[in-house]
């Protein structure tokens, strides 16, 4: 199955570490280098990917999804990817009661100098449907300047599940500005994970989830910033319908990067619930770490909390850890580690183990 | 009689500038277990904790000494490394870590297996460090990563204090099998400085000299059983009238 995109091997080392592997069981794989598609393939008849393009004109319904959920005037990088001839990215679909539990692997490359690569990707939900994605990112270690702009649309219809796994691993040259949205039917649910372990010059994003009725959104960001790298990032849940619910996690470790954590939960009905936990470890004294969580009920009966946390390693975590003879070094990296591990729940034991995996990788792909 | 292992001369330590210890003299032979008493205060644990290097504990006077090399003002690793292990009175949760993570990370045995069992501990691995710990969960893993690091200097903060009946039975057979209680004193290397307040460890494991810690200092030693006894009759200070003052300097 290897070798199937032309591409060296230091190049598909780059995108092993973001989860893009030609070696693991998925159920299908995108890729896309610069501004071209270089594959877009299921390996199981119950998921649908095609290059959005394509998509757009094999079926008419497609093209009202496009910007359905990310207001195109939203803001300048929005209006960019809006202005595209022709869209560059992803339409993924799971048919009704479609459970694929081979995640899907897709991947976007800078690959060329002073790219500006925009994207914009649908994926489509059916009812009763179970989805696992695992998007990754990535720029080539000679891209001097580049800059991502990407629209991401999700559509998880009634009882339908998705999550998904986005690891970015950027440089320190590189500027993102992602843009998903998620409506989440009644009973569905949505949990995407958030994962930057190397460095990057910026990123600003603030996905947004819709939760009908029963319906769950989770949010989880883990995040090492070292010297260099500017991170904006957080995400907005609005609790539409009853017993909606949401978490929001983030985990952020400043090792002199500069990271403001967003978190909005916006409680809009009665008998909804919602949590968010902003925890913040400075490890480095010219990084910084600014938590922002937000609650806003607009009905009574809402049940919203968050607890946010920003501080040094533990003092006495760090000597107890010495004192069993680890070196310093070894005690904060293993302090860091754990505090780094964070439990994402509802996800399959198998894409858990993957996901550490690959938390593990992008970490030891981390630049000096 | 065997070489010295443990050393500690005038030692006077400060914390956040107050006086802690105040010229603690001790000195631990090869193949000795030494227990000290003492009450709640009085500066038992800020001496383990000076002997481990942890920062926050100040040394302004006098000298810490570990097989002839003087260790004061070494960092915890390094005192580790040489040979010094210490199970906390109240180790700090370490969230993310697995129990199992660390215990592999600072492991000098080979296989610790047996003695997870042992100390029936394995239901334990994959929880997070101490975090949520139950007393007596504490007190085992504590002793469990002293038993993996298998170190010369076996350094115990009340290691029994919150336990159960029987699962002191545990740590005490883990104690005595780490200080190798079972060869002739003439074979053991290890030696042992334990902190008790209840006195059960010493139904089980057989310790050689008592000391009685009051106001930051040794002020009486004995044998152990002797001075535990007198505690429970007459108090510490009573303890102390009966068995007689140490003087500075009347240490070995
Ligand atoms: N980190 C610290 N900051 C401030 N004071 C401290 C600190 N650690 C110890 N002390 C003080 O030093 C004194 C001795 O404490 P230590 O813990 O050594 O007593 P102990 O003999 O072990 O008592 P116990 O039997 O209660 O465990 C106490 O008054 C205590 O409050
Ligand atoms: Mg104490």
């Amino acid at each position: 199955m290897s070798n199937r995109v032309q591409l060296t091997l230091e190049e598909r080392k780059g995108l092993e570490r973001v989860g893009y592997d030609e070696q693991q069981e998925r159920s299908g794989t995108f890729l896309a280098a610069d501004h071209r598609v270089l594959e877009a393939k299921p390996f199981s008849d119950q998921v649908e990917i095609l290059p959005v393009a394509l998509a757009i004109r094999e079926y008419d319904w497609v093209h009202d999804l496009v910007f359905g959920l990310v207001d195109p005037d939203k803001d300048e990088y929005t209006r960019m990817v809006k202005k595209q001839m022709e869209p560059l990215g992803y339409f993924i679909r799971v048919k009704e009661g479609q459970e694929v539990i081979l995640p899907l692997q897709t991947c976007f490359y800078i690959r060329t100098d002073q790219t500006t690569q925009m994207t914009h990707n649908i994926i489509v939900a059916e009812p009763g449907s179970t989805l696992h994605l695992i998007s990754g990112c990535v720029a080539d270690a000679h891209v001097d300047k580049g800059r991502h702009l990407g629209v991401t649309e999700y559509y998880i219809g009634e009882g339908a599940t998705v999550t998904t796994t986005m690891i970015h691993s950027w440089g320190p040259n590189v500027t993102v500005y992602p843009r998903a949205a998620a409506h989440v039917k009644k009973g569905g649910r949505f949990i995407s994970n958030y994962v930057v372990m190397s460095p990057v010059k910026h990123i600003q994003m603030a996905p947004e989830a819709v939760v009908e009725e029963g319906g769950l959104a989770e949010f989880y960001s883990i995040v090492y910033a070292p010297e260099g790298s500017s991170l904006d990032i957080g995400g907005t849940i609005r609790l539409k319908g009853e017993q909606a619910r949401c978490e929001i996690v983030s985990r952020v470790v400043s090792d002199g990067g500069k990271v403001i954590t967003r978190g909005c939960i916006v409680g809009e009905v009665d008998g909804v619930q919602g949590t968010m936990a902003c925890n913040g470890l400075l490890v480095n004294p010219r990084g910084s770490i600014h938590a922002i969580p937000e609650l806003e009920g607009k009905s009574p009966l809402v049940l919203l909390s968050h607890e946010a946390s920003v501080g040094m390693i533990s003092q006495d975590e760090l000597s107890y850890l010495m004192a069993s003879g680890l070196s310093e070094e070894r005690a904060r990296e293993l302090i860091i580690q754990g505090f780094l591990d964070v439990r994402i729940k509802g996800l399959p034991e198998a894409l858990h183990k993957t996901i550490a995996e690959m938390i593990k990788k992008a970490k030891a792909g981390e630049a000096v | 009689m065997g070489s010295v292992m443990l050393e500690i001369k005038d030692l006077w330590v400060e914390i956040e500038g107050r006086s802690i210890l105040k010229g603690v003299n001790l000195v631990v032979g090869e193949g000795e277990v030494h227990i000290l008493f003492g009450p709640n205060g009085s500066g038992k644990s800020t001496l383990l904790s000076s002997v481990s290097g942890l920062p926050g504990y100040r040394i302004v006077k006098g000298s810490i000494r570990f097989r002839g090399e003087r260790i004061d003002g070494f960092r915890p690793d390094e005192i580790a490394k040489r040979g010094v292990g210490l199970a906390f009175q109240r180790p700090p949760a370490i969230k993310g870590v697995k129990l199992d993570t660390f215990i592999q990370a600072i492991a000098n045995v080979s296989d610790c297996a047996p003695l997870y069992r042992e100390l029936e501990l394995d239901y334990l691995k994959d929880r997070d460090l101490n975090a949520g710990f139950s007393g007596g969960e504490l007190k085992r893993s504590e002793m469990l990563k002293v038993a993996v690091q298998a170190p010369e200097l076996v350094m115990l903060d009340e290691p029994e204090s919150g336990v159960d009946l029987e699962h002191i039975a545990v740590i005490s057979g883990a104690i005595n099998k780490l200080l190798e209680k079972d060869s002739p004193c003439s074979d053991r290397s290890r030696s042992g400085l334990i902190i008790t307040h209840t006195g059960y460890i010493l139904d089980y494991v057989k310790a050689d000299r008592g000391h009685v810690f009051i106001g930051g200092r040794i002020v009486c030693t004995d044998d152990p059983l002797e001075i535990f006894h007198e505690i429970q009759k007459r108090g510490y200070e009573g303890c102390v009238h009966r068995l007689g003052q140490q003087t500075i300097g009347d240490v070995s």
